[in-house]
């Protein structure tokens, strides 16, 4: 062992006075050491996760109303009870199911096709500035992106109203505004944000796939279809899986975009989960039932990580 | 020599990613108008650009302090965060404690809570500790936040880095910190990078939690933002797409310059490789 070298890397030891000291202090401890090296994480873990969601769990089974300035009062499973027969609560479920499949497939579709094109960009000019642009969408605050499409949603200055004018001759319709058009124009500004995110993972899925597996079907000269089919698919297929599965947990989050974009309305036309979870806990300030319904969502958001890392081991299962 | 299907391609791909920037380059090109160039109709595309909304906008009060927040929370949580999970993955890496996988699972799914789930037990913890609108407050939630992220992507890279070169420091007298820090750390730097890039991001970008437990001192721009949109009756056009120009900035210029990272970075390390 003592003979194998590294060849960048000093592995041999300059004195550094207190910082050998304290490394051989601990190194006589090496038992405690991996403990020692997780105390900090889990530090912040108990203090702000475990903790907070102990908390939140107990009063889910209060009734409690912070403005009320009533003591909380022990009702077992009622607010578990009562969001199951709550309508309004359903209604914002289903919206999100709708919200999530819409936005996920259309997003999915657009950004394989474009990952697709994309895909012999290797020598285009300005390629970087361009994946650049490209890319902007999706790591710009979804608060900036609510004040875009503000502006061009305008009904009186917007662009995009008056280009939908131009081409159907109509008045301006006030896209974000109207009940019937809202939650269309947000899930536009969605898919305009993670189509990108999209397109990124099927590059990554096409660039997985071996040369020379590629190669040969150039020789068989397999079509399109069958090259997609036989050769892409099988190689690139959980990194696409990855991809989709993030993309589904992070439109279930969908939270900042419609806050600042709508607010839930025109009436409750956008009001996905989240929002109705925000309107609860911090307009109503109804905290016991809040926390109820906050608890529901992190056991979906543990089934929803139960999933991805089932896929991600299947993954490394495979390429191992 | 050119061949003019190879150049029709460039140009269909420039416009797909010009397509895509748009929105962007709308709000960035408003920021150079009039207000009554904002608020033509029809909406102007060449006009006669002015300087004056940015220098109007270094005389507005507090921006200042909004945007020294925005820089001073993100970049003290991250690093904090980083040092902290650097830590814990070379424990996971190395040692593989029992519970490693189980933490793990732990930490993702900390990130896969929506964040209105997430702020509500946090809102009333800081509500029982009189910790909001405090600055090292928010600095820590942010610094938990950006934990799940780093110690995902700092494993993948530690896991990547041979045992060989910590058996060989330490059978040449290196102390376990100097390997942590001397050995190990070197190696990892793309990793570290993208840590610390993406959860910049992330942290300059949130905004729910800072609007829930923030207050005056921890205000940081898109909470000012959205503050600044719902008060005022007549939005004032001009230093809003001033403002946000100016903030998306850093993130854009981000991934110019480290778009190696953009895979690993957007993927919590699960995923490797260029684009």
């Amino acid at each position: 062992m003592q003979h194998v070298k590294s060849p960048e890397l000093a592995t041999t030891v300059t004195p550094q006075p207190w910082w050998t000291r304290l490394g051989h202090a601990l190194d006589r401890r090496e038992r405690a050491l991996p403990t020692m090296l997780l105390v900090p994480v889990l530090l912040f873990f108990i203090i702000w996760n475990v903790i907070p969601t102990l908390w939140m769990l107990g009063l889910s089974f209060y009734k409690w109303t912070l403005t009320s300035g009533r003591p909380e009062q022990f009702i077992g499973f009622e607010n578990f009870q009562d969001i199951i027969t709550d309508n309004s609560v359903w209604l914002s479920f289903s919206k999100t199911l709708i919200w999530v499949f819409g936005t996920v497939s259309i997003e999915v579709i657009l950004g394989m096709l474009l990952g697709l094109l994309f895909w012999g960009s290797a020598k285009l000019p300005g390629r970087r500035l361009a994946l650049t642009l490209l890319f902007a969408p999706m790591m710009i605050t979804p608060v900036a992106a609510s004040i875009f499409f503000r502006l061009m949603y305008d009904p009186t200055f917007g662009v995009i109203s008056y280009i939908i004018a131009q081409l159907t001759g109509q008045a301006a319709p006030n896209l974000i505004g109207d009940r019937a058009t809202a939650f269309a124009a947000v899930l536009a500004v969605d898919v305009w944000m993670w189509t990108p995110f999209m397109i990124l993972i099927t590059l990554a899925a096409l660039g997985s796939v071996p040369k020379a597996e590629l190669e040969a079907a150039e020789i068989d000269k397999l079509s399109w279809f069958k090259k997609i089919r036989y050769v892409i698919l099988p190689n690139g297929k959980f990194i696409l899986m990855l991809g989709i599965l993030l993309r589904t947990i992070d439109s279930f989050k969908t939270m900042d975009l419609i806050f600042s974009l709508t607010r839930g309305g025109p009436g409750n036309t956008t009001e996905l989960i989240a929002i109705t979870l925000y309107r609860k806990s911090f307009e109503a300030f109804n905290l016991g039932w809040a926390s109820s319904l906050a608890v529901i969502l992190l056991l979906t958001a543990i089934a929803f990580t139960s999933i991805y890392l089932f896929v991600l081991n299947r993954k490394q299962a495979e390429e191992a | 020599m050119k061949n003019p299907r190879r150049v029709l391609y460039n140009i269909a791909l420039w416009a797909v990613a010009i397509f895509f920037f748009s929105p962007i380059a709308w709000i960035a090109l408003a920021s150079f108008k009039t207000k009554n160039g904002i608020l033509a109709t029809p909406p102007q595309l060449i006009f006669a650009p002015t300087l004056d909304n940015y220098a109007d906008f270094f005389t507005r009060p507090n921006v200042g302090q909004y945007f020294l927040n925005s820089i001073l929370l993100s970049v003290a949580a991250v690093l904090l965060a980083i040092l902290v999970s650097f830590l814990a993955s070379y424990c996971f890496s190395r040692f593989q404690p029992k519970a490693t996988g189980f933490l793990m699972f732990l930490l993702l799914s900390i990130r896969m809570v929506p964040a209105a789930a997430s702020v509500v037990p946090v809102f009333l913890m800081y509500t029982a500790f009189g910790w909001k609108d405090n600055w090292l407050g928010i600095m820590l939630f942010y610094a938990m936040f950006s934990i799940p992220f780093s110690v995902w992507i700092l494993k993948g890279f530690i896991d990547g880095v041979s045992q060989r070169y910590d058996e060989t420091a330490l059978v040449n007298g290196g102390s376990r910190l100097h390997v942590l820090f001397k050995v190990v750390l070197p190696q990892v730097r793309p990793g570290l990078i993208a840590a610390f890039i993406f959860n910049f991001i992330f942290v300059w970008n949130e905004f729910l939690i800072n609007f829930i437990i923030g207050g005056k001192t921890t205000t940081t721009i898109p909470t000012a933002l959205i503050i600044g949109v719902s008060n005022n009756q007549g939005m004032d056009w001009t230093f809003v797409a001033t403002l946000t120009t100016i903030y998306i900035l850093p993130p854009i210029i981000a991934i110019y310059f480290f778009q190696k990272y953009l895979l690993v970075g957007m993927t919590f390390g699960t995923v490797r490789g260029e684009v």
